[in-house]
């Protein structure tokens, strides 16, 4: 390789938080029923979390998969839907909407 | 939290941070530097289970307890010093080994169920790490500079050429007219370059890496660029990295007439080459 090559693009710089941040949230092994948090959007995050509550078996008992769901979550528009279905799962499973916070997988 | 709950966390309210999974016959990393970890009172340790081991280190479940994370998450210099640490210890580990990366803020509350897991999702993990063995994961983005690239293309493409010296010559409304065709008109080219450029780059980067795919572009206020980002890429990639660079270099320095510039990121733990999630086997 020339040393034009390799002069040719640009590398070595620290790296961009904002690269970290996308892998290191985003990206990597996530293990189902453990404590796990998609931080770019905090508002979804507590979405998330009490979802974990339920416990990842409870919720994948009840037909749902948030955790393959980071691009629907992160995209935007299913705010209120997710909501939505939150609270009618929560019913549905007798759980309390309000954060009494415990899991059940010990 | 509820009493039920209270049997499972551990009585001196540590849990175990997991950054990764390495395979247990490698060679030991060192991980001993003090201040390394996520929670810099404790050190980075490896917890061996079988074939696996699991890159831990032990956390406060005050700090990182789900009670309190949507409270750290919402400070932003705590999550990026915690971010920091997450990916400064993996890379420390990926100087020596391969290693399976874990999302951010994989906690278990005891070594109990640290260890379950890993016995538990052997197969799953193992195939995981057989996977990204021996290779690391390369970040590569394209920037167009716009005014570079309009001096380009003016020489080429007599459209821009003819708008370029109207809106010169023309004085007032005229020219405020002609600037915008020309803007528009530079906007579809660069368009269309970032359709073709991306093709291209991301085809010939691909054949000479195990893997790749491409990631969202980011907006310039994320990218902290000015020029446009017209691609974005990752690439899972022998550790010795020659070849690709060599393909890399060889696309900087052909699209680089095109006020096109070529950026290398990583060497990274294989986030992007791993499950997105790790059903139960």
């Amino acid at each position: 390789m020339s040393s034009r090559d390799l002069e040719s693009y640009r590398s070595g710089q620290p790296a961009q938080l904002a690269d970290v941040l996308e892998r290191v949230l985003d990206k990597g092994i996530v293990i189902a029923g453990d404590i796990q948090i998609n931080l770019l959007d905090i508002e979804l995050l507590t979405v998330k979390i009490r979802l974990l509550i339920a416990s990842a078996d409870k919720a994948r008992e009840l037909g749902i998969d948030w955790w393959e769901g980071d691009a629907f979550l992160s995209r935007g528009n299913g705010h209120s839907e997710l909501e939505e279905r939150l609270r009618k799962l929560e019913e549905k499973a007798g759980l309390p909407t309000s954060p009494e916070r415990g899991r059940s997988d010990t | 939290m509820s009493s039920a709950d209270g049997a499972a966390i551990c009585t001196n309210g540590l849990g175990w941070y997991l950054y990764g999974v390495v395979g247990a016959g490698d060679k030991s990393p060192r991980l001993d530097a003090k201040g390394l970890a996520v929670d810099p009172g404790h050190d980075v340790e490896l917890v061996v289970e079988g074939p696996l081991a699991g890159v831990t280190s032990r956390v406060s479940l005050e700090e990182f307890g789900e009670e309190m994370l949507p409270d750290r998450l919402g400070d932003a210099a705590w999550l990026e010093e915690k971010i920091s640490a997450h990916e400064r210890v993996l890379e420390r580990v990926l100087h020596e080994l391969s290693i399976v990366p874990c999302r951010f803020c994989t906690v278990y509350r005891s070594e109990r169920e640290l260890r379950r897991f890993l016995a538990e999702r052997k197969d799953a993990l193992q195939a995981a790490l057989d996977r990204v063995h021996g290779q690391v994961e390369l970040g590569v983005k394209a920037f167009v500079d716009r005014k570079r690239f309009a001096a380009g293309e003016a020489s080429r493409n007599e459209k821009i050429r003819d708008l370029q010296e109207r809106a010169g010559s023309a004085e007032g409304g005229t020219a405020y007219l002609e600037r915008r065709r020309l803007e528009q008109l530079v906007s579809s080219e660069v368009e269309r370059l970032r359709s073709t450029a991306s093709r291209d780059i991301h085809s010939r980067l691909l054949a000479r890496a195990d893997d790749g795919l491409t990631l969202a572009l980011q907006a310039p206020e994320v990218s902290g660029r000015d020029n446009q980002m017209i691609f974005h890429g990752a690439y899972l990639v022998d550790v010795s990295e020659a070849e690709f660079k060599a393909t890399l270099g060889s696309l900087a320095v052909e699209y680089r007439d095109l006020g096109v510039e070529l950026e290398l990121t990583g060497p990274w733990p294989p986030y992007n080459f791993v499950p997105t999630e790790l059903r139960a086997s």
